[in-house]
C-alpha cells in the first residue's frame, strides 16, 4: 500500500501550484481532481491579469499571499517555459473622485517605482483609443496577462515531470483517519492513503470540508461575464485598462491576451452555484462598462462570449486553515480574484504550514524544469522547415484559424497529464479557440483523435461524462422507426 | 530551407471557383499554373453536399455536389496544372509570395498572378452572441453535414436549426431522413434566408416547422445541449412575448457565410464592407494588380453555376495581359440592395453583376443610376434575400462619362410570402 507524503485535491491553478511547488522536494505527492483534465474550475474561466503591486489588498490574507507572488514570478516563468504578456496596466479615472482613489493608490509604499499618475494627454499618448472624456490615469508598467489554461497546464506538466501523480476523474468524497495517515475515498470506489491532504477544491471547497468533517463558512458565487476578441483586434490596446475598483470587484475592464485576443469584461453579479451560463443582460453590462473606457471597441468582431463564477467567503477574504477536526487536513476556501496571481505566494505558504506540522521539506538537486511544446504559429519559416523534416506532421495543418498542426495535437496526447476531451485539447493548442470555433477542426479531429489517441469517435467528448460529441447511427432511430 | 518555386499563376483553394480559374488560366494559355488545396480531395464544399440541386444552369441537369466536383477534376486532369492537396497556404504578400506548408515543407511561390479561391466560413455561436451555457452539442450547420454525410456519425438525436439558410434547411431534411427528430427551424427575420425551393423540399415535404421572427434566446444544459429558449422577436431583433422551452440535445446553427479574407486581409488587398470580401471588377481582379478573388471568397453565391461562371472569366484576363487599368465605374449598394459584385466595371461589356436584396419586394426594379439618372434596368414580380439577382453586363448600355454608379431596388414590400 502507498501513502503519499500529500495528497492534494482539485487540479486548479491552486492545486497545481501547489503541487508544482512541493515537487521541488524530495516528496511523494498526489494530485486528485474530479474531472477528466486539470483546470476545469474557475481557473478556466478569468481575465489572466498577474496583477503588479500597485493593486494589493492591504490588511488581508489575500493580499499576503499576492505580494508573496510576486517575487517568484521570474523563477516560476523560468522553471516552466512560460512567457506572460508583459504589457502594463492604466487605470482610468473619469471624475475628481475617482482621481483621488489614483492618488491614494499611488501613495502607498508597495506601488511600482515606475507607476505615475498621468495626465489626459499622456493617457492618450499611450493609448490613443481611450475614452477622451479621461479626467486622470494611471500607469503601472508591471501588470502582466499570462493564459490561465497555458499557467495551470504547465504548472501541471512542471509537477508532474518531477514525480506528482496527477489523477484525474477521482472525485474525493471522504476521508478516514487511521491515526498514522488518511485514507481519501473517491466517488468511484478507489482509495489514497496520504499522511497531509490540502482541500483546494475551488468552488466546492467548503462542500468538501463539510464531507471531511469541518463547518467553514459558506461560499457565496459572483459571476463574471466575458466577450472574447478576435486575434485581428491585437494591438487594437496595448496594456490592460481598469476602470477604478469598487468594493466587489476590479470592475469590468479590457485585456489584451498573451494569444492576441482581447478580452472584454467580467462584471459582477450574484449567482447560484458554479452557474456559467451568460446572459443578455449580463453580456449587455460588460458592453456598456466597457465602451466606457474604449468607445470604439470593435464588437462586431466577438468570437465567443463565456463566464466564470467566484468562489467567495462573507469575508471576502482568502481562507487557509487547518481542520479543526483533523490536524494533517489543511483547507483553502474563498480564493477568488487574485488567486492567480497569488498561487505561487499560497503554495509556499502552504508549504511552511505543512512543514510546520512535520512534513520535511528537503529540496532536491535533480528537479526538472519544464521544456514547453513548440506551437507551429510562433515559428519562422526556416524553423517551420526544419520541424516538418524532422516529423512530416508539422506540415499538416488540422486548425485552419490557430494553425494548429497535426504534431501538436500528437503532443498534447501524449503529454502528461494528457488532453482525454475536446476542452483539453483547445486549452492546450488552441484547436476550437480561434475566430470558427471549431467549425473547421470539428470535422476533422474526431477521426484524428481516433487514430491518433484511440479516443473512439463516439466515445469523445467535449467536457466529460455526457458531454458526448457526436453518436453512432445505431444509437438514433432511422427514419421508418420515427415515422 | 522553404523551396522556392516560379510560377505564373497560383489559385488558393480547390473548390469550384479555384478548379474553375485554374482551367480557364490553363486553357487561355497560362503555364506553370499551380492550385493549392488544403484538404486531400478537389472539389470543396461540394464534397460534402450529397443532395442534388448544383448544374441546372451550367449543365440543364441536377447533379449532386460530387458529381458537379468531379465534371471539373476530370477537366484538370487533361490539362497540366499542377494540384498539390494536403497543402495549406499560410501567407501571401503584397508581392505576390505564397508561402504553403504540407508534409514535404514549406513552399514559397513567386506568382505572377495570385488568386484567392478559399471560400468563406459559417458565422459562430460568438458572432451572434448566443447568450447561455457551453455545452457539447452546437455545431454549425456545415460541420455537421459534414460529420453526417463524410464521417458517417449523427449529431444528437433531437435538433433544433437556427437560421433558415440554405444549409440550415438541407440539413434539416437530412437529419430527418437519418432519424433525428427536427422540433423546428427557427429564424429572426421575419423572411426565409435560403431559397425558396429548398424551403419546399426540405421542410414542408417533411412537416418541419418554420418559426419566423423568432430566436433562440438561451442554450440550455450543462455537458450536453439539454434545451434551448425560444421567443418571438420584433423588426430590431429584440424578444418580445412569450418565450418557450425546446427541449433538443442538438442546435445546429445556420446563421450566414462570411467570406473567408484572413489571407486577403494579410497581403492588404481593399475588402469592401458590405460583402466581407474584396472589391473586384467584372473579371474579378482586384483593385491590387496581380491579384484575382472568385467564388465565395469574393461574396457569398447561392448557387455553385454562377461560382463557376464568374471563376472561368479570370483565365482571358490573364491570357490577354492587357495591364491594370483603373475602372471606369465604381458600383455601390444602395436603396433595397445588401451587397453586390462585382463593385468595380471596366470595360462593362460582358460578365454579370450579382446583386443580394436587402428585403422581400413584389414588382421590383433594379436600377443603375449615374448623376442622378437610372440608364438601365431590369424589372422581375419577385425578389427575396435568399436569392441573388442576376444582370447580364453585355445588356447595359454605360454612361459616357466615367464614375459612381448606384444600385438601387425599389418596389412594394412583401413579407407574407416567405
Ligand atoms: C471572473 C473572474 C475573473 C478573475 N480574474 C482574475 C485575474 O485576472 N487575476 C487573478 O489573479 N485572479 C483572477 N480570478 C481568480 C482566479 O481565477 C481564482 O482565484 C483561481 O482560479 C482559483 O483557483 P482554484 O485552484 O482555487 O480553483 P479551481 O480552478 O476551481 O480548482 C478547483 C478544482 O477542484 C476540483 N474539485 C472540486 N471538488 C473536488 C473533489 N471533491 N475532488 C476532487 N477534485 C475536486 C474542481 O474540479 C476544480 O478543478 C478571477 C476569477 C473569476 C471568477
Ligand atoms: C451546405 C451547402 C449547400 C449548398 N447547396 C447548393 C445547392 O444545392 N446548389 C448549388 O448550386 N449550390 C449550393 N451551394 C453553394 C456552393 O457549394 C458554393 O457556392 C461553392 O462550393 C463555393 O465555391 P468556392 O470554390 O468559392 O468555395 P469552396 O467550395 O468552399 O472551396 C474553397 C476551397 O478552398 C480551400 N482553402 C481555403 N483556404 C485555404 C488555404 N489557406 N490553403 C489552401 N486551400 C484553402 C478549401 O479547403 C476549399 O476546398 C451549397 C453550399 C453549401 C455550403
Amino acid at each position: 500500500m502507498k501513502v503519499y507524503d500529500v495528497a492534494i485535491v482539485g487540479g486548479g491553478v491552486v492545486g497545481c501550484a501547489i503541487a508544482w511547488y512541493l515537487a521541488h522536494c524530495s516528496l511523494d505527492i498526489l494530485l486528485l481532481e474530479k474531472r477528466e483534465d486539470v483546470c476545469c474550475g474557475v481557473s478556466k474561466a478569468n481575465t489572466g491579469i498577474l496583477h503588479s503591486r500597485s493593486y494589493w489588498t492591504p490588511g488581508t490574507l489575500k493580499g499576503e499571499m499576492h505580494l508573496r507572488s510576486l517575487s517568484w514570478f521570474e523563477r516560476a516563468f523560468r522553471e516552466l517555459g512560460l512567457s506572460p504578456l508583459r504589457c502594463g496596466a492604466l487605470t482610468l479615472a473619469f471624475s475628481r473622485e475617482e482621481a483621488r482613489y489614483l492618488e491614494v493608490s499611488t501613495k502607498s509604499e508597495e506601488t511600482s517605482a515606475e507607476a505615475a499618475i498621468l495626465s489626459p494627454k499622456e493617457v492618450l499618448a499611450i493609448e490613443p483609443r481611450v475614452n477622451p472624456e479621461i479626467y486622470a490615469g494611471y500607469f503601472d508598467p508591471e501588470t502582466m496577462v499570462v493564459s490561465p489554461f497555458a499557467l495551470t497546464i504547465a504548472l501541471a506538466e512542471g509537477a508532474a515531470l518531477n514525480g506528482v501523480e496527477i489523477h484525474c476523474g477521482k472525485e474525493v468524497i471522504a476521508l478516514e483517519s487511521s491515526g498514522r495517515f488518511l485514507r481519501i475515498c473517491c466517488s468511484d470506489g478507489t482509495a489514497y492513503h496520504a499522511r497531509f491532504l490540502v482541500n483546494c477544491a475551488g468552488a466546492s471547497a467548503v462542500r468538501l470540508a463539510q464531507n471531511l468533517g469541518d463547518s467553514l463558512p459558506s461560499l457565496s458565487f459572483f459571476r463574471g461575464q466575458y466577450f472574447v476578441l478576435d486575434r485581428e483586434c491585437q494591438g487594437f490596446v496595448r496594456c490592460v485598462l481598469y476602470p477604478v475598483p469598487t468594493e466587489k470587484s476590479k470592475g469590468i475592464l479590457v485585456a489584451p491576451t498573451p494569444e492576441g485576443n482581447l478580452l472584454l469584461g467580467p462584471n459582477f453579479e450574484p449567482t447560484q452555484g458554479e452557474d456559467t451560463a451568460t446572459t443578455r443582460e449580463g453580456l449587455l453590462e460588460v458592453e456598456r462598462g466597457v465602451q466606457r473606457l474604449v468607445p470604439d471597441v470593435p464588437l462586431d468582431r466577438v468570437i465567443t462570449t463565456f463566464s466564470g463564477v467566484r468562489p467567495a467567503l462573507p469575508e471576502r477574504d482568502f481562507l487557509i486553515a487547518f481542520s479543526p477536526s483533523l490536524p494533517c487536513v489543511l483547507h483553502l476556501a474563498g480564493i477568488e480574484s487574485p488567486g492567480l496571481t497569488a498561487c505561487f505566494g499560497i503554495a509556499e505558504y502552504v508549504g511552511e504550514l505543512l512543514a510546520r506540522r512535520g512534513l520535511p521539506l528537503r529540496e532536491r538537486n535533480d528537479f526538472r524544469f519544464r521544456v514547453p511544446s513548440r506551437a507551429f504559429r510562433e515559428c519562422s519559416l526556416e524553423e517551420r522547415e526544419r520541424l516538418i523534416r524532422e516529423d512530416p506532421d508539422w506540415g499538416k495543418i488540422v486548425c485552419r484559424c490557430e494553425e494548429v498542426t497535426l504534431a501538436e495535437v500528437k503532443r498534447a496526447l501524449r503529454a502528461n497529464p494528457p488532453a482525454r476531451t475536446l476542452d483539453g485539447l483547445k486549452r492546450r493548442i488552441r484547436v476550437f479557440a480561434g475566430r470558427c470555433q471549431g467549425s473547421f477542426c470539428g470535422m476533422h479531429l474526431p477521426r484524428i483523435l481516433e487514430s491518433e489517441g484511440g479516443i473512439p469517435v463516439h466515445g469523445l467528448q467535449k467536457s466529460g461524462p455526457g458531454s458526448f460529441y457526436v453518436l453512432r447511427r445505431d444509437e438514433v432511430a432511422t427514419y421508418a422507426e420515427v415515422r | 530551407m522553404p523551396r522556392s518555386v516560379d510560377a505564373e499563376v497560383v489559385v488558393i483553394g480547390g473548390g469550384p471557383a479555384g478548379m474553375a480559374a485554374a482551367l480557364s488560366a490553363w486553357e487561355w494559355g497560362a503555364r506553370r499554373v499551380f492550385l493549392l488545396e488544403r484538404n486531400p480531395h478537389l472539389g470543396g464544399i461540394l464534397n460534402q453536399c450529397i443532395h442534388p440541386g448544383f448544374g441546372l444552369r451550367l449543365f440543364g441537369e441536377e447533379l449532386t455536389g460530387p458529381e458537379y466536383a468531379e465534371r471539373y477534376i476530370e477537366a484538370l486532369e487533361k490539362t497540366r496544372v499542377e494540384v498539390l492537396t494536403d497543402t495549406t497556404v499560410l501567407e501571401v504578400g503584397g508581392d505576390r509570395h505564397v508561402v504553403a506548408v504540407n508534409r514535404e515543407g514549406v513552399w514559397i511561390f513567386r506568382a505572377r498572378t495570385v488568386v484567392f479561391a478559399v471560400g468563406c466560413r459559417e458565422r459562430t455561436r460568438g458572432m451572434i452572441r448566443l447568450p447561455g451555457t457551453r455545452p457539447a452539442g452546437i455545431f454549425t450547420a456545415g460541420c455537421a453535414q459534414y460529420l453526417v454525410n463524410i464521417e458517417g456519425y449523427l449529431p444528437g438525436k433531437r435538433a433544433v436549426i437556427l437560421g433558415s439558410g440554405d444549409i440550415g434547411l438541407i440539413m434539416a431534411r437530412r437529419l430527418t431522413l437519418e432519424g433525428v427528430r427536427v422540433e423546428a427551424v427557427v429564424e429572426i427575420l421575419p423572411t426565409l434566408s435560403g431559397l425558396l425551393r429548398n424551403y419546399v423540399q426540405c421542410l414542408l415535404d417533411f412537416r418541419i416547422p418554420l418559426l419566423l421572427s423568432h430566436t433562440v434566446l438561451e442554450v440550455l444544459g450543462k455537458e450536453r445541449v439539454e434545451g434551448v429558449v425560444v421567443g418571438r422577436v420584433d423588426e430590431k431583433g429584440n424578444p418580445v412575448g412569450e418565450k418557450r422551452l425546446l427541449p433538443c440535445d442538438t442546435l445546429l446553427l445556420s446563421v450566414g457565410l462570411v467570406p473567408e479574407s484572413e489571407l486577403l486581409k494579410k497581403s492588404q488587398i481593399p475588402l469592401c464592407p458590405s460583402s466581407g470580401g474584396p472589391f473586384v471588377d467584372e473579371d474579378f481582379a482586384c483593385d491590387v494588380p496581380g491579384f484575382f478573388a472568385c467564388g465565395n471568397v469574393v461574396g457569398v453565391f447561392d448557387l455553385v453555376d454562377y461560382v463557376t461562371e464568374s471563376a472561368l472569366r479570370i483565365g482571358r484576363r490573364i491570357g490577354e495581359n492587357e495591364g491594370h487599368t483603373p475602372p471606369r465605374f465604381i458600383l455601390s449598394p444602395r436603396e433595397g440592395v445588401a451587397t453586390l459584385f462585382p463593385q468595380r466595371i471596366r470595360r462593362g461589356k460582358d460578365g454579370f453583376l450579382y446583386v443580394r436584396p436587402k428585403e422581400g419586394l413584389r414588382k421590383a426594379r433594379l436600377s443603375l443610376i449615374h448623376n442622378g439618372k437610372e440608364f438601365h434596368s431590369l424589372t422581375f414580380p419577385l425578389c427575396r434575400p435568399g436569392e441573388m439577382v442576376r444582370l447580364d453586363l453585355a445588356q447595359v448600355s454605360w454612361p459616357e462619362e466615367e464614375g459612381e454608379v448606384q444600385v438601387v431596388l425599389r418596389g412594394e414590400k412583401h413579407v407574407d410570402l416567405l
